[in-house]
């Protein structure tokens, strides 16, 4: 039955995705010249049309999932402490994005493993730390020195 | 330019020691990663890719391809050893691999599966050479409203094959080509969806949006079920396969060979069903039907030489038409771009070297699959010993380092992470990943030979059914969604009867 409720779900999300796009997001974001003279060359017509789309497809979802015979008893179960978990993982990356230009990548990296392997429960914690520290430093050396890319040093400590 | 000058300007191309080390390296990893339980073929070559953005276009293509083709080898390794398929694609390799490890002939079944794979590669990359070029040609003759009905051909497949619901992979593509309208408007210059955003004029980045569907999905998956892999390791046994048993099983290989390079060269068949018909095939003649799935070598052989047939005929479409026919060429025709080439039927005049190159490459890269999976079977110890909780880590560094290295730019390490929680919680709902990416890349040439369509038409819809080309593939695309549709109301009784 959750299952069930799933595919309606999905469905209805798709629906409200769908409407949102054609009242909401193209007529306010989607700019069009105004000499377009036939719809079907508009920027506009093929968004509107993917909208349409979307949208029949969620009532597609929406009708199977409420007459679904599938069965729902294999449903995945819910992990202890797994939300927590996804929580600090996505302060983590959003971190780890801003503190890309202020502390360098090599050093948000080398944060960012060790935070990722406590999250993960590694049992081989020295390890983890060993790698921590290498990994960010040998993918800087290839990519600064090796492909060119100017990764980003940040504002403390500069690496050569 | 004859057959013979087209191979000449190909050996000129990769007659290097840069191309084989190149393809050497690519098979090692991609071997490597394969037998990594939790890392994928796609996963490997979608880290490799950004390593890849100096090197030359050749280099560069016969590098990923290596990866691509050893992945897929090395996934049978766990498969055999710790009954934990490396790669989805190596699953039927499990039915009778691990059962015979269970009786100690473990490098028995290893050893077939090596000779299965070099052997199905090398007929697959045949057929590639064969067929690729015919249909390249072919495909000359298309014009926009005969790319439209073909591409719209293959998202159907794509999205009705590649999870359990043809509406969940649809909305999957769908969302794909949402995404793919985010950027300049193709004919107008004007902004769609960039909210005043330079960074987003461009479109979203494709390295950044398959690395965060693919290999972000993977690592928040691990944080969100922290398990380390289970499994006892086998031994090998110094049990080693005769000529006697290549012969006995040669016939299921090259019958699995053939169905690899059939369902290979649709798109959005992939490697996985390709196994397990070519094992029910096997199974359904051989006169030792009864051990099937008890430890039969025969099993180990057809399942291998099925997944491994359609690496190279997975390429007939990409190289031919432009169209990727799964994820891991998807990523391949993204490195294609990468480097200013557009696979498709012009390739075949434009950079007929190119071409060349990569034929002569595949060939090679059968012979390297050979000696390094040897290696890699003797070596699998200390792949298998690599800590979970130590290579996820790793892996989102890795894909951060990657994504940034594209552009230089930090936007797109964002887009990824917001693709990854995309991925996730697509994984969760059972809504394939696949349909998404390709319609996102295959988005933009879709809209635009609409339009070019249009545009020659004067607006009428009559041209998208101009001629026979055309009708063929409406007449596909209606066929598929019947088939399709008939499969899951097939599934539904047999759920409702089984309850």
């Amino acid at each position: 039955m959750q299952n069930l409720h799933r595919q309606t779900l999905i469905g209805l999300f798709a629906v409200v995705a769908g409407l949102f796009l054609m009242i909401v997001a193209i007529p306010n974001w989607v700019s069009s010249p105004s000499n377009v003279r036939n719809i079907i060359l508009s920027p506009v017509f093929w968004p509107y049309t993917l909208s349409a789309l979307t949208i029949v497809i969620g009532l597609g979802l929406t009708i199977t999932g409420h007459f679904s015979s599938e069965d729902m008893s294999q449903e995945k179960a819910e992990i202890p402490g797994g939300y927590g978990r996804l929580a600090i993982m996505a302060v983590v990356m959003v971190i780890y994005m801003f503190g890309l230009p202020r502390l360098g990548m090599v050093w948000t990296s080398m944060l960012a493993f060790v935070t990722t392997a406590f999250l993960v429960r590694t049992s081989h914690p020295k390890t983890a730390l060993i790698c921590a520290i290498c990994v960010p430093l040998v993918l800087y050396v290839f990519f600064a020195h090796i492909a060119s890319v100017a990764i980003p040093q940040g504002n403390f400590v500069r690496l050569p | 330019m004859s057959f013979v000058d087209s191979i000449l300007a190909g050996l000129s191309l990769v007659g290097n020691f840069e191309a084989f080390l190149a393809l050497f390296a690519g098979v090692a990893i991609g071997t490597i990663a394969g037998a990594i339980p939790g890392m994928s073929a796609t996963m490997a070559v979608a880290l490799t890719l950004p390593f890849t953005f100096s090197m030359q276009p050749i280099i560069a293509i016969l590098l990923l391809l290596g990866v691509y083709k050893g992945g897929i080898f090395g996934g049978s390794i766990p498969a055999i050893l710790i009954k934990t398929p490396g790669t989805p694609a190596s699953s039927a390799t499990v039915l009778d691999g691990y059962p015979l490890a269970e009786k100690g002939q473990a490098g028995k079944a290893l050893g077939m599966a090596l000779w299965a794979s070099c052997t199905a590669d090398l007929i697959s990359n045949l057929a590639l050479i064969l067929f690729a070029g015919w249909l390249a040609s072919f495909a000359l003759n298309f014009g926009p409203p005969e790319f439209f009905t073909l591409i719209l051909f293959s998202l159907t497949i794509i999205a009705g094959v590649s999870g359990a619901s043809l509406l969940r992979g649809a909305l999957s593509a769908m969302l794909g080509l949402l995404l793919a309208t985010v950027g300049l408007d193709l004919v107008y210059g004007t902004n769609r969806f960039t909210f005043g955003d330079p960074s987003m004029m461009g479109g979203l980045n494709f390295i950044a949006v398959l690395i965060g569907l693919f290999a972000i999905p993977e690592v928040l998956a691990m944080v969100w079920d922290p398990k380390p892999h289970k499994g006892q390791t086998r031994s090998l046994g110094d049990n080693k396969v005769t000529f006697g048993e290549y012969k006995r099983c040669f016939k299921s290989i090259v019958r699995g060979s053939f169905i690899g390079v059939f369902l290979g060269s649709i798109p959005g068949i992939g490697a996985a069903p390709s196994a397990f018909l070519s094992y029910s095939e096997a199974r359904r003649k051989s006169p030792n039907r009864d051990n099937f799935g008890k430890g039969e070598l025969e099993g180990v052989a057809a399942s291998e030489a099925g997944n491994n047939g359609v690496a190279g005929a997975t390429l007939i479409p990409l190289l031919a038409l432009g169209v990727p026919g799964d994820v891991i060429t998807a990523i391949i025709i993204g490195a294609f771009m990468v480097h200013g080439l557009q696979p498709g039927p012009m390739m075949f005049i434009l950079n007929v070297d190119i071409i060349y190159g990569l034929f002569i490459g595949l060939i090679v890269s059968s012979v390297f699959l050979f000696f390094i999976g040897s290696i890699a079977i003797r070596g699998f110890k200390y792949v298998a010993d690599i800590p979970r909780g130590v290579l996820f880590p790793g892996v989102l560094v890795l894909c951060v380092y990657g994504v940034f290295a594209v552009n230089n730019n930090i936007f797109d390490v964002g887009v990824m992470f917001v693709m990854g929680w995309v991925g996730f919680l697509m994984m969760r709902n059972d809504i394939p990943a696949a349909p998404f990416l390709i319609a996102f890349i295959l988005g933009p040439l879709l809209e635009d030979n609409f339009r070019q369509a249009m545009l020659m038409s004067g607006s009428s819809p009559a041209i998208l059914f101009r001629g026979p080309i055309t009708w063929f593939f409406w007449g596909l695309t209606v066929l598929t969604v019947i088939a399709i549709i008939r499969a899951g109301i097939r599934a539904t009784r047999n759920l409702k009867r089984r309850a």
